[in-house]
């Protein structure tokens, strides 16, 4: 096929009846990179006080007195998932505090690919911190991709390596609660973050601090204040703005049974 | 080179996903099915990684004169026993494979889920308290939801299963939804951050 | 109160109705209701893909789902396709299946069939999309596609009349985001009770067509469907255990109140 007749066959076959999403996605992309742009003259934008993130130095500073080890896990989510990508994030900056403590990290991994990462961030963390040697592979492992077989697993290591903290930072389901129970049981502090509605009720109940949602996405930039971070989190407040507007204004139209809004923003 | 090349990988695989979304044309609807099928491929090595990462780390393990040494060997022995039974026996009904799958991974998996109930129990006992107003509230709804989902709720009063049923439908879809939208949000902006090679933690940096 | 103590009271609050049946009645809901009615209004002869999208750990949700929903499609007439998107689920849906349509005298071939597992679920369904035989080229038994009748009148999801995920995770969501929104296809979702709850933004607009949650769900399902089963057992036990945690919650602040009297 030509690269004109390419052009054209692209031109005729776009999608209209997704015009809208297209729209949107753009400007999504505009306030994102608007506001890293922000971010990066400003050296940083505000970001409010997330109290699960301030205590994470409380927890590795605990963990080092008692001379017990940090357990750390990125929950069942594989390596896309936004969640687990928010919690390598967090992982590296616990990692260089772990490493200049000398604190042991314990990683139990459920997926394969996520433990590569786990161990590459982890590695890299040790090297920015000048103690590459003190890095210890066989400490981030795979268990089972099986979810109650991973939750035994992480339940067998807390009741044996008896971690003065735990940290549940990524994507759980239903064993959410039978990890932090066991957690509890054995007194550690425990900091979870997840962006699963359901499971967010069990962490809060059975851990000291929990990020909510969104927080877990923002800690990354909380921790670093990397403006690239920061400014895409200022992009999706900015977002929020503009739903919540659209929000009231469906309302509005739709009590007034103008339709027109709703049929805009559908996905045909 | 190193790093350039996953980013440009990414960029590239990351923006057709989105143009063969908006665009129908034979030739990248072709392309499309191609991608699906190499994800299934990938995913089966990736499998591979973990399979041979536990396979070593047990056999490292066992030879430890640790206590937890003997686990090691029970998982090696379920690993090569199951794989054996699998290829020889075959996976179907009535099968040996199928016979351990049935009753032992199967009730094993069911006990370990079953412990909620317990732990939901004293988590329950434990945590909530009616520390403030707000916890207060909480409690109650909670306790209505709880007794309208079963039917001892409306033996009590009909009003129950309809307030729980009000209280799933209304506020409490209203509260998920807006969690659901920050999600959301959050999603499609660490999307673009790793279409555009800015977000880089996939490669462990 | 000790953890031991309330662990006891619980397995007993659990346990008792197994030997003491309560009696207790259910009234259905309008989430099951619509579940039903979309069923029901099938005609004879509709081809419904039913995925299980479940592992072994919440077989005891599961199963009376499943058993009820397979049930009144195969009643209806209804011609299944059935897939797992779990490799624990694969096993399990197939048992399940199985033992239904042995019930019912359905015959593999002509009235279900059952693909198998696929790994990467977004590109299984999304897959399926282009065409079953590319995904499934052999069923779960080994079959060529091919030979089978009633995959000859199945190419892709426009010959589907509708889609149940009957599941214990997020899949019922990745249905609604590729097969929904991409092909346009109705989806029923039923899922554990834990999951329901997060469901129901998906119902109110309309992404699900009915939502079934947990042995509630699948009690009231088996009131539609005139036959008690799993559901209604089970809901006996988690009646009386709801109010042994209520019990304790009210004894646990009563506690925290007397010692803050006393401080």
């Amino acid at each position: 096929m030509g690269l004109s007749a390419l052009r054209v066959d692209l031109l005729l076959s776009f999608n209209t009846s997704r015009l809208n999403v297209l729209v949107a996605l753009l400007i999504c992309a505009a306030l994102v990179f608007y506001f890293i742009r922000q971010g990066k003259k400003r050296k940083g934008l505000f970001l409010r006080p997330i109290s699960g993130l301030s205590a994470i130095e409380e927890a590795v500073g605990r963990a080092t007195e008692m001379g017990r080890a940090v357990l750390y896990t990125t929950g069942l989510g594989k390596m896309e998932r936004v969640a687990t990508l928010a919690s390598m994030n967090i992982l590296g900056n616990l990692a260089r505090k772990v490493a200049s403590y000398g604190t042991p990290l314990i990683i139990p991994c459920y997926d394969p690919v996520v433990m590569a990462v786990a161990q590459e961030v982890v590695r890299e963390s040790f090297a920015k911190e000048g103690k590459p040697d003190a890095y210890r592979e066989e400490n981030i492992y795979f268990v089972t991709q099986s979810q109650f077989g991973y939750a035994a697993a992480v339940d067998g290591i807390m009741t044996r390596e008896k971690p003065a903290a735990n940290l549940f930072l990524g994507t759980f389901e239903a064993e959410s609660l039978i990890l932090a129970e066991t957690g509890n049981s054995i007194g550690a502090i425990q900091i979870a973050g997840t962006d699963s509605t359901i499971q967010l009720a069990f962490f809060i109940v059975a851990c000291d601090y929990t990020l909510i949602g969104e927080e877990l996405f923002a800690a990354s930039g909380y921790l670093s204040r990397d403006p690239l971070v920061t400014g895409s989190i200022k992009a999706q407040d900015w977002l929020k703005v503009v739903i919540v507007i659209l929000i009231v204004l469906g309302v509005v139209f739709s009590t007034l049974n103008l339709d027109f809004l709703s049929e805009l923003l559908s996905v045909k | 080179m190193p790093l350039r090349l996953p980013l440009i990988l990414v960029s590239c695989f990351g923006l057709f996903m989105l143009l063969q979304f908006f665009w129908q044309a034979t030739f990248l609807d072709q392309a499309y099915g191609e991608v699906l099928d190499w994800v299934q491929i990938i995913y089966l090595f990736t499998l591979w990684v973990g399979a041979v990462h536990l396979i070593k780390l047990h056999l490292k393990k066992s030879q430890q004169k640790k206590k937890e040494a003997f686990y090691s060997w029970v998982t090696l022995a379920g690993i090569f026993s199951m794989l054996g039974f699998g290829l020889i026996g075959g996976k179907e009904q009535g099968s040996l494979f199928s016979w351990i799958f049935d009753n032992v991974q199967v009730p094993l998996q069911a006990t370990m889920f079953s412990l909620l109930a317990f732990f939901v129990a004293s988590a329950a006992y434990r945590g909530f308290r009616a520390r403030s107003r707000e916890a207060l509230v909480l409690l109650l709804v909670a306790g209505l939801v709880m007794l309208g989902r079963v039917p001892i709720g409306n033996l009590i009063s009909e009003w129950i299963p309809d307030l729980a049923n009000w209280i799933l439908n209304f506020p409490s879809m209203a509260a998920r939804r807006g969690i659901l939208i920050g999600i959301g949000l959050g999603s499609v902006a660490t999307a673009l951050r790793i279409i555009f090679g800015v977000e880089r933690t996939y490669l462990g940096r | 109160m000790n953890r031991q103590l309330i662990y006891i009271l619980i397995l007993a609050a659990i346990t008792v109705p197994l030997f003491l049946p309560l009696g207790l009645k259910h009234r259905v809901t309008p989430e099951v209701e619509r579940f039903y009615q979309t069923i029901d209004v099938l005609p004879a002869g509709s081809i419904v893909l039913v995925s299980f999208d479940f592992e072994a750990s919440t077989v005891a949700e599961t199963r009376p789902l499943a058993y009820a929903v397979l049930r009144h499609l195969f009643s209806n007439n209804v011609s299944v396709v059935s897939l797992s998107t779990l490799a624990e689920g694969t096993g399990l849906g197939y048992n399940f299946l199985s033992e239904i349509t042995e019930e019912l005298g359905k015959k593999y071939g002509e009235d279900y069939i059952f693909l198998g597992f696929r790994p990467q679920y977004q590109a299984t369904i999304l897959g399926l999309g282009e065409g079953f035989s590319k995904v499934f080229p052999k069923d779960y038994l080994g079959n060529e596609l091919s030979s089978l009748p009633l995959a000859e009148r199945v190419k892709n999801y426009d010959q589907i009349n509708l889609i149940i995920s009957i599941a214990d995770g997020d899949l019922p969501q990745y249905w609604v985001d590729y097969a929904q929104t991409r092909y346009k296809k109705p989806v029923l979702a039923a899922v554990t009770a834990v999951m329901a709850t997060s469901y129901y933004p998906y119902l109110a607009s309309g992404q699900f067509s009915g939502l079934v949650g947990g042995l509630k769900g699948a009690a009231e399902y088996e009131v539609l469907l005139g036959k008690p089963g799993l559901g209604f057992k089970g809901m006996e036990s988690q009646s009386l255990g709801h109010l042994m945690i209520i019990i304790l919650i009210i004894i646990g602040n009563l506690t925290f109140l007397s010692q803050k009297k006393r401080i």
